[in-house]
């Protein structure tokens, strides 16, 4: 028997005005139909309102079928009898941490579900145990959630949920706003979930290597699914996916694009390996080549006339609560020299200090030790106007949309023009060219900022920062929690940006396949420290080293890597899809 | 900044104060309030404090970390001291201007201070050994008679618990808003009252935004997890009186004897 059996299910938002009238319905699902069998672990992709978390809070009961029925574990959700023993059969995991854990105290957390049901006080101690040991959290039973990460929360909020000792879990996005460590550790947990326990999964997500192995895949979009298969199925239509702007890992992208300029590989290669060993044995039935001279040089880009430095950090040092216990020291003898019109990326795990390193830029925490210089003057020279600074400097924080205020986008985005002190006629001008740079539709200018969708609140946030002109743009994680292509467009916008106007743009991520597009120039930072910096092919090289400090190089830089050592004539250096393409069709033809 | 509160927060150390149950340290706190402001003579007022510091003792707590406490209410207490200092009638002692001390004066802003630093420093030792849950547990247990009445204690001690699980995520989040707002050129610190009032309007407004958002979700995760108000839970540790429990109720109730005792006496 199924454990969820969705039939013709129809879920529409009604919107109503103050007096309760009906203003509009959105149709969130739309006659789905979809089976899952006890065991399965299924994914289900889409954009951001595609209807996934729609359907994710159906299976658990929190929103009931407008049309259509839902059967969980043979139970009818829209029966409000069976409203607990849904939810106990199909426990859910949010995607933001912090918001679904209720207690201050790890084990206390994981006790709440089996408390809320009732079960004897011996024997949530014992399932508060196991369920903590199962996700490798038991040692941090005693600890404030505050004091964890992203990636151990979401194994506490996963751990809630198996003490009650459900039959199926569902995962909503649980990875979108975790560092490439935490995304490991928690999709490595569920995996465990599934295969040892026998714990029926249904991950709801955008990334596509996360689904790679599963056993099933559903893709929806508005409201309806539109594909479904094993993975390998779904990944054969690499250009279905890319006109839906759906991602596809980048191993299957390359193998795809060999594909298409001749190679007689498989249909569908979804991992390393499978690449590699495919193009060792269309090397080996070609005919034995002569060897290249193996020694051309990498085409690194003549380094452009040297330009000046517009920002220099000078020995800087920081330290979180300075002479206590707590002492922290997030940046340790940083020195480093940004030259005028460089597009820099900044990588590092969450809490190497990257973060703390780009706040220092403009003035908003100071170093304690070591100083700073914007076009040869020190910041902290006691008559340097700070204010002056911050317009020069612009700083973009991550989730920027959590910052708008004002009752329209376009007042929000005249907030820093005001506050430069300009006068109106020049505020309104910067504020239509900056919403005109992030490309954002007229008709949206007078709505209230809260009313956009994700991504456009995003770029609306964007262009209250670039509204002021700043020489130097610094993006913390500018792309936190957004869909493949929401993902895309932000980072296109930042890289037209920055050709168009030839600003120095710092782009701080943790995903080094992101900033391998764009960036001329990577600095790594790992424990308060930049340990590399130079052109993303110099950087990629250490990927090994990359790898021991939790980043993760990009898929393609692998492939190259494996190619090598079995011999092909490749240069390893490639950074990108297509760089890689190239080099392996020289290689072999 | 704002990470510098001290008052009131839970200070980690094993002691006999950690280690009793929340009851009793909220039974005793009351006490300890009751008698020191009954406490009418310099011999009373003595005991209180006498017994006030071997309780700190007993606390394992750094007697500097609860004085630190006090300076978040330094102004409240000049501004009681001098209200009662000046404005209490009485016998002048001296006159500065049209500004007198009266010797009732004296005293009182004496006592009035004293009085208020000791409360303090006692209420604090109860949160500074008990986790904010164990006091909450504490709470809901000892005024469960009150559901008779219809008074939600259940629902009362929930919300106590999850403000105290997101007091040091919106204070971050205040932090964070405070910065980005700061990066636009906002100006948190001159002007005067009105100006500065009007300039938290970009800091209040996203503050508020996310906190009904924050609550949104939680509501969410709690019903996903089968949250159905107070009825028919049970709990991981469920609060249970231990023999050192009894030990300091003996000892509460014989400080209760003692005091009263003495001041019928003097």
């Amino acid at each position: 028997m199924s454990i969820i059996r969705a039939k013709e299910l129809v879920h529409e938002y009604i919107r109503r005005d103050e007096e309760g009238n009906v203003e509009g319905i959105q149709v969130a699902l739309d006659h789905v139909n979809l089976n899952v069998e006890p065991g399965q672990f299924i994914s289900i992709l889409g954009h951001n309102g595609s209807g996934k978390s729609t359907f994710a809070k159906h299976i658990n009961a929190l929103l009931t079928p407008s049309e259509g029925t839902l059967f969980v574990d043979g139970m009818n959700t829209s029966d409000d009898e069976f409203t607990f023993a849904v939810r106990q059969t199909a426990g859910m995991v949010f995607q933001n941490p912090d918001n679904q854990i209720i207690s201050s105290v790890v084990d206390e957390d994981v006790a709440f579900g089996p408390e809320n049901i009732g079960v004897p006080t011996e024997e949530i101690i014992k399932r508060v145990e196991k369920s903590l040991k199962m996700v490798g959290m038991y040692k941090y039973k005693s600890h404030s959630p505050n004091k964890l990460s992203g990636g151990q929360k979401q194994r506490v909020a996963i751990a809630g949920v198996m003490a009650m000792e459900p039959k199926c879990i569902i995962l909503d996005e649980p990875t979108a706003m975790l560092d490439p460590d935490g995304r490991k550790d928690v999709l490595q947990a569920v995996h465990t979930l599934n295969k040892e326990k026998g714990i029926t999964v249904i991950l709801i997500t955008h990334y596509m290597e996360e689904v790679v192995d599963s056993d099933y895949v559903f893709v929806m979009e508005k409201g309806k699914v539109f594909m479904e298969g094993k993975p390998r199925e779904i990944f054969k239509d690499v250009d279905l996916l890319k006109a839906h702007s759906l991602d596809v890992p980048q191993v299957t992208l390359l193998a795809h694009e060999l594909r298409k300029a001749g190679l007689p590989l498989p249909e569908c290669v979804l991992t390393r390996k499978e690449l590699v060993e495919a193009l060792k044995e269309i090397k080996n039935s070609l005919p034995a080549k002569p060897q290249a001279s193996g020694n051309y040089s990498s085409e690194d880009k003549p380094s452009k006339a040297k330009k000046d430095n517009v920002l220099i950090l000078d020995h800087v040092s920081y330290k979180y609560s300075p002479d206590t216990a707590y002492e922290v020291k997030a940046l340790d003898d940083v020195s480093l020299a940004i030259k005028e019109g460089e597009f820099i990326g900044i990588i590092g795990h969450t809490g190497s200090g990257k973060s703390t390193l780009v706040q220092q830029l403009n003035g908003l925490i100071k170093a304690t030790d070591g100083s700073i210089y914007y076009r040869g003057q020190d910041i902290y020279d006691k008559d340097y106007d700070i204010k002056e600074l911050r317009t020069q400097v612009g700083m973009v924080f991550q989730y920027p949309e959590h910052q708008l205020f004002e009752t329209t986008v376009f007042k929000d985005v005249q907030f820093g023009p005001k506050n430069q002190g300009l006068d109106e006629k020049e505020q309104i001008k910067r504020a239509y060219e900056a919403l005109g740079l992030v490309g954002l539709p007229e008709e949206f200018y007078l709505a209230s900022p809260f009313e956009l969708s994700g991504g456009q609140k995003r770029r609306a946030a964007i262009a209250g920062v670039i509204a002021m002109k700043p020489a130097v743009l610094i993006l913390d994680e500018p792309t936190a929690g957004l869909d493949p292509k929401g993902r895309d467009d932000i980072l296109g916008l930042i890289s037209d940006m920055h050709n168009k106007r030839g600003d120095t743009v710092i782009l701080v991520s943790h995903s080094m396949e992101d900033v391998a597009n764009y960036v001329d120039r990577i600095i790594v930072m790992d424990g308060g420290k930049p340990v590399f910096d130079g052109t993303p092919k110099q950087v990629f090289a250490h990927y090994k080293e990359l790898e021991a400090m939790g980043l993760a190089a990009p898929q393609v830089t692998y492939v190259m890597n494996d190619l090598k050592q079995e011999g092909f004539a490749v240069e390893v250096d490639a950074t990108t899809v297509e760089e890689a393409k190239n080099d392996i069709l020289k290689a072999l033809c | 900044m704002l990470r510098e509160i001290t008052l009131g927060q839970y200070y980690p150390a094993e002691s006999v104060l950690h280690s009793l149950d929340p009851r009793v340290k909220l039974f005793s706190t009351l006490v300890f309030i009751i008698t020191l402001f009954s406490a009418n003579n310099i011999i009373l007022f003595a005991f209180v404090v006498i017994t006030l510091f071997g309780i700190i003792k007993l606390s394992h707590v750094p007697f500097s970390f609860m004085v630190k406490g006090l300076r978040s209410i330094i102004v409240l207490l000049l501004i009681a001291g001098i209200f009662n200092l000046f404005l209490t009638p009485g016998r002048t002692l001296f006159s500065i201007g049209a500004l007198s001390i009266s010797d009732v004066g004296l005293k009182n802003a004496a006592l009035m201070t004293s009085r208020m630093v000791l409360l303090i420093i006692g209420t604090s030792i109860m949160t500074l050994t008990t986790t904010p849950n164990q006091l909450t547990d504490g709470l809901e247990k000892s005024l469960g008679f009150m559901k008779r009445f219809k008074v939600p204690v259940h629902e009362i001690s929930m919300m106590m618990s999850i403000a105290l699980r997101f007091i040091p995520i919106l204070i971050e989040e205040t932090d964070k808003i405070m910065k980005a707002q700061m990066a636009r050129g906002a100006d948190f610190e001159t002007g005067g009252l009105i100006k500065k009032a009007k300039n938290m309007v970009p800091l209040l407004v996203p503050l508020f935004v996310s906190a009904f958002r924050r609550a949104n979700d939680l509501s969410f995760a709690m019903e996903a997890r089968c949250y159905n108000g107070g009825d028919g839970r049970t709990k991981m540790r469920p609060l249970k009186y231990s023999s050192l429990d009894q030990r300091a109720y003996i000892c509460i109730v014989a400080y209760i004897i003692v005091f009263y005792v003495a001041k019928g006496l003097l």
